[in-house]
């Protein structure tokens, strides 16, 4: 199955690009995901790092369905 | 109404804070949160915000729908700017009513606390000599994903 994995600030900097496509065998968790992202992109590993999964913070745990947009960010800072 | 939108036009807090009143408050507290010149001595010349836009907006519907449960107020309006902004334009307007002024305090220091924490927007710092994405403090509100 294939997932959308989307950057944004720092991380979009660090990977040069705004989003990836990642292939992933079934019954994989957002964890399974995120570490193969950060496998990809090791230097994610210096921030401060929160996910999501379908636009909700992400645990780790949750399992991931086909066509799911995850995405990988540093701990924010608006206001 | 509640509301709670992005823009990348330039924030009337004043539309913002008349948006919000309804006839059985007594009182609104708006935050204008603008661009500031010096941060810990080092200049800004300005900054660029982004947003995870759907998320966003997700999260600024929780903290309003948690706001109203946790205080006694009425209405949450909340409008973040994104895109370049110059030093003194406003970035973040919330404006609280409610029937008492001392709820409408407290609820807006609490929603824009919760706002640093939780809602996804990221600004960067553009000084002379260098460009940086601040990144937040660490009370996340999801716990970094362990390693495999």
């Amino acid at each position: 199955m294939k997932v959308r994995v989307l950057f944004f600030g720092a991380t979009a900097d660090v990977v040069g690009k705004r989003g990836v496509t990642l292939s992933l065998a079934g019954d994989g968790t957002t964890g399974d995901a995120f570490n193969a992202v950060l496998a990809e992109y090791p230097r994610l590993q210096d921030h401060k790092l929160l996910f999501s999964v379908n636009q909700e913070f992400a645990s780790g745990f949750e399992i991931v369905h086909d066509g799911d947009e995850l995405a990988v960010f540093t701990a924010v800072s608006g206001g | 109404m509640d509301f709670f939108e992005l823009t990348s036009l330039p924030i009337d807090i004043s539309d913002v804070a008349r948006r919000v009143v309804p006839p059985e408050c007594g009182a609104t507290v708006t935050l204008d949160g603008y661009v500031r010149q010096f941060t810990k001595g080092r200049e800004t010349l300005h900054l660029v915000y982004e947003a995870y836009e759907p998320m966003a907006l997700k999260e600024l519907q929780k903290l309003c729908v948690r706001a109203r449960s946790q205080f006694a107020i009425s209405n949450v309006g909340i409008v973040h700017r994104l895109g370049k902004l110059e030093i003194g334009e406003t970035s973040v307007v919330i404006s609280v009513a409610a029937p008492h002024r001392k709820a409408a305090f407290e609820a807006c220091e609490w929603l824009i606390s919760e706002l640093k924490r939780t809602v996804p927007i990221w600004k960067k710092e553009v000084y002379a000599d260098g460009e940086v994405w601040v990144e937040g403090d660490a009370s996340a509100p999801a716990r970094p994903i362990p390693p495999a």
